[in-house]
């Protein structure tokens, strides 16, 4: 067996660093920082890279929750709708005079809570996934309209949150949100990896039966994913409602694709069981780069979605391609150690 | 009381009951609501919902989802309203609009079922595209405007006080549902989408269905688009945003299965025109058309939920009434060994 792994072929190779999971975005990743410097040289200043990793806090923070959802094996359309929630409860409850921290706790609580009620839906309910947190992404976004009335939240910035949004930066380029992000990831690695919750996830979502039956409740699991999920949506709306410094109704439309699209391209698995934290940084990087590039290149922002959706096509196409080539590589050694067998 | 219990469980029924009791509900609080010009105002507004949910229909029966058509109704309209304005004749308008519709339906059926990617995250993918199109073509160019009488035609003409769109839509309508249940096409829609692997030994070409649902779904969509531009008379950035919602709300409401295989046109045709009514007739008693989205995700929750009870008791009552040599449902099997 192990010759046969010394004689797989560079393009054989090359499929199988694609098909592992993230292998496709790390690739393109490396591609472009080798590609963009050479039309574009502000591409690589360290004033572009500040720039880019404090905006691609908000969309790392979500394809994390996501990521640990995908995991168990379910899928959060909500996360745009929660995190506008979040926000408007933070702003709301700033401007009624309440202390800054207790605004903070009840935002995460409010995401909290209806990352519960997608959970509660759909194990107690039996509700498929993507079709409860669709309707309670509607119905998350119909609340923002009535809320609002069509005139946003301002006037909520007080000095704290100002620096809880970033205004201050570490060594130059490090805002308070990166740390934030950042502990973020490290704690929900540890959880998926080291824990038996982390485990628990990881069963539930290849083999939900077996999960079953060896003993895990599988409600208790994916009503926990929800909850993260929805927890960390509604940290991303209370540090994106600190960034805009309003919240309006349209707030957070969209971002479920983006979320979707970062933990996807990451490695993680439409059919759960596989995902890791790792996957959805390289992921919220690679997007967040390819924005970046985009408004360097000086293409107009309304081709963004364009570019968001193309990019998710490609890679999910990439991934299939690759795991078929690496399937295909696989079967071709198997027959090949036979024939020394034999 | 069993009866009842049991004809409730029976597609369509439950939903076609709550259609009557709310249009009952309405005509007393609202004398209007019947009114013929608020009948004929209702049946337009719901024809491009009513059509992209009888498209969505044919994906679900086979057991995909196609979360793109609201991306493909908005694009659509666009580009055949850009057509116009170049002073295309309304013939090649309407086909450019069903084109671009049936395009993006080749798109997601040549990535599902050719390369057999996730479908759910393919018309993510495409319906982004769409919208990100649309907004590109109307920041460039301003979709208004246009003196066409023969285009507006499509939308605002009647024939003996029935307006044009809802004639096309019924023939359209009509003509789907007897595809569907006549033709040896629509058993495989069916049989591809209740079990794949059993159809695919006896010989139905599952794959190649599953990429022709997605052409029809997109060209029907296409054609929505288009009533919708000449309704209009204007298309702009985001239109269609939100309509797979309610094209998802309509199908599920009429019964239809999101695992596929269970379903049909005329089951979604009445839970488009449920919540079409509902929000007019709330409209009516003064309720904020801002509660809309948030009773279509309510009715969403609530028919699945009142589905899974209705299998629930039927099943139940099934096995309790059949001879007790009937395979054992899972819970019974915990009570053996409880015992």
């Amino acid at each position: 067996m192990n010759q046969s792994a010394r004689q797989v072929s560079l393009p054989d190779r090359l499929s199988a660093l694609i098909a592992k999971p993230s292998g496709g975005a790390v690739v393109l990743l490396i591609a472009i920082c080798v590609v963009m410097p050479l039309t574009q040289p502000s591409f690589l200043t360290p004033d572009n890279w500040g720039n880019i990793i404090n905006q691609m806090v908000y969309v790392l923070l979500l394809a994390i929750g996501m990521t640990v959802v995908l995991i168990s094996g379910g899928i959060d359309l909500s996360v745009g709708s929660i995190l506008a929630i979040s926000a408007a409860v933070m702003a709301d409850t700033i401007n009624q005079g309440r202390p800054f921290i207790v605004a903070l706790l009840l935002a995460l609580l409010a995401g909290a809570v209806f990352g519960a009620v997608n959970g509660l839906l759909i194990t107690k309910l039996g509700l498929p996934d993507f079709v409860a947190t669709l309707a309670t992404l509607g119905i998350g976004q119909g609340i923002m309209f009535l809320w609002t009335k069509g005139f946003p939240f301002i006037g909520y910035m007080l000095e704290d949150y100002y620096v809880l949004a970033g205004r201050d930066r570490l060594f130059g380029f490090i805002g308070a949100p990166v740390l934030i992000a950042a502990a973020v990831a490290l704690v929900i690695a540890a959880v998926l990896r080291a824990t038996r919750l982390g485990r628990h996830t990881y069963a539930v979502g290849s083999n939900r039966d077996a999960a079953r039956l060896s003993g895990i409740s599988v409600s208790r699991v994916k009503i926990t994913a929800y909850v993260i999920s929805g927890l960390l949506a509604g940290l991303t709306g209370v540090l994106l409602a600190g960034r805009t410094t309003t919240v309006s109704a349209t707030m957070g439309i969209g971002y479920e694709i983006q979320a979707i699209a970062a933990a996807v391209i990451g490695g993680a698995l439409l059919s759960g069981g596989r995902g890791r934290v790792s996957g959805a940084i390289a992921g919220a990087l690679l997007l967040t780069v390819t924005y970046n590039v985009i408004n360097i290149a000086g293409v107009s922002a309304t081709w963004q979605q364009v570019f968001l959706g193309a990019i998710l096509l490609l890679a999910v196409i990439v991934d299939r391609l690759g795991t078929l080539a690496y399937q295909r590589s696989l079967s071709r050694a198997r027959v090949r150690s036979t024939a020394t067998l034999a | 009381m069993a009866r009842i219990l049991r004809s409730l469980s029976v597609d369509g029924v439950t939903v076609t009951i709550a259609f009557v009791i709310m249009v009952a509900y309405f005509a007393i609080a609202s004398p209007f609501f019947l009114s013929g010009e608020n009948i004929r105002n209702l049946l337009v507004e719901a024809t491009p919902i009513a059509l992209i949910a009888a498209g969505l229909t044919y994906v679900l029966l086979a057991g995909g989802i196609d979360l793109s058509v609201g991306g493909v109704l908005g694009l659509s309209a666009g580009v055949a309203y850009w057509g116009l304005l170049q002073g295309l004749p309304v013939g090649v308008v309407v086909l450019l609009g069903i084109t671009v519709g049936a395009v993006v339906g080749v798109v997601n059926g040549l990535v599902i079922s050719g390369l057999g990617v996730n479908d759910f995250i393919v018309t993510l993918a495409t319906m982004s595209m769409s919208f990100g199109l649309l907004a590109v073509l109307a920041s460039s160019v301003t979709l208004a405007g246009a003196a066409s009488e023969e285009f507006s035609e499509i939308a605002r003409g009647a024939i003996f006080a029935v307006p044009t769109p809802v004639i096309i839509a019924v023939v359209l309508l009509a003509l789907l549902e007897v595809i569907l249940i006549k033709t040896p096409f629509g058993r495989r829609v069916y049989a591809g989408g209740m079990n794949p692997r059993a159809a695919e030994l006896a010989g139905v070409p599952v794959r190649r269905v599953r990429f022709e649902v997605y052409v029809i779904s997109g060209a029907v969509a296409g054609l929505a688009g288009v009533i919708q531009a000449s309704r209009l008379n204007s298309v702009q950035d985001g239109l269609g945003s939100g309509y797979e919602l309610t094209a998802i709300a309509a199908a599920v409401l009429g019964g239809v299965s999101l695992t596929g295989g269970r379903g049909s046109v005329w089951r979604t045709v009445v839970g488009a025109l449920f919540l079409v009514s509902l929000s007019r007739g709330l409209q009516l008693l003064g309720v904020d058309p801002l509660w809309f989205t948030i009773v279509t995700g309510l009715s969403i929750i609530a028919a699945i939920a009142f589905d899974r009870i209705m299998q629930r008791v039927a099943a139940s009552r099934a096995t309790s009434r059949e001879t007790p040599a009937a395979p054992m449902p899972p819970a019974s099997v915990s009570e053996m060994t409880r015992v």
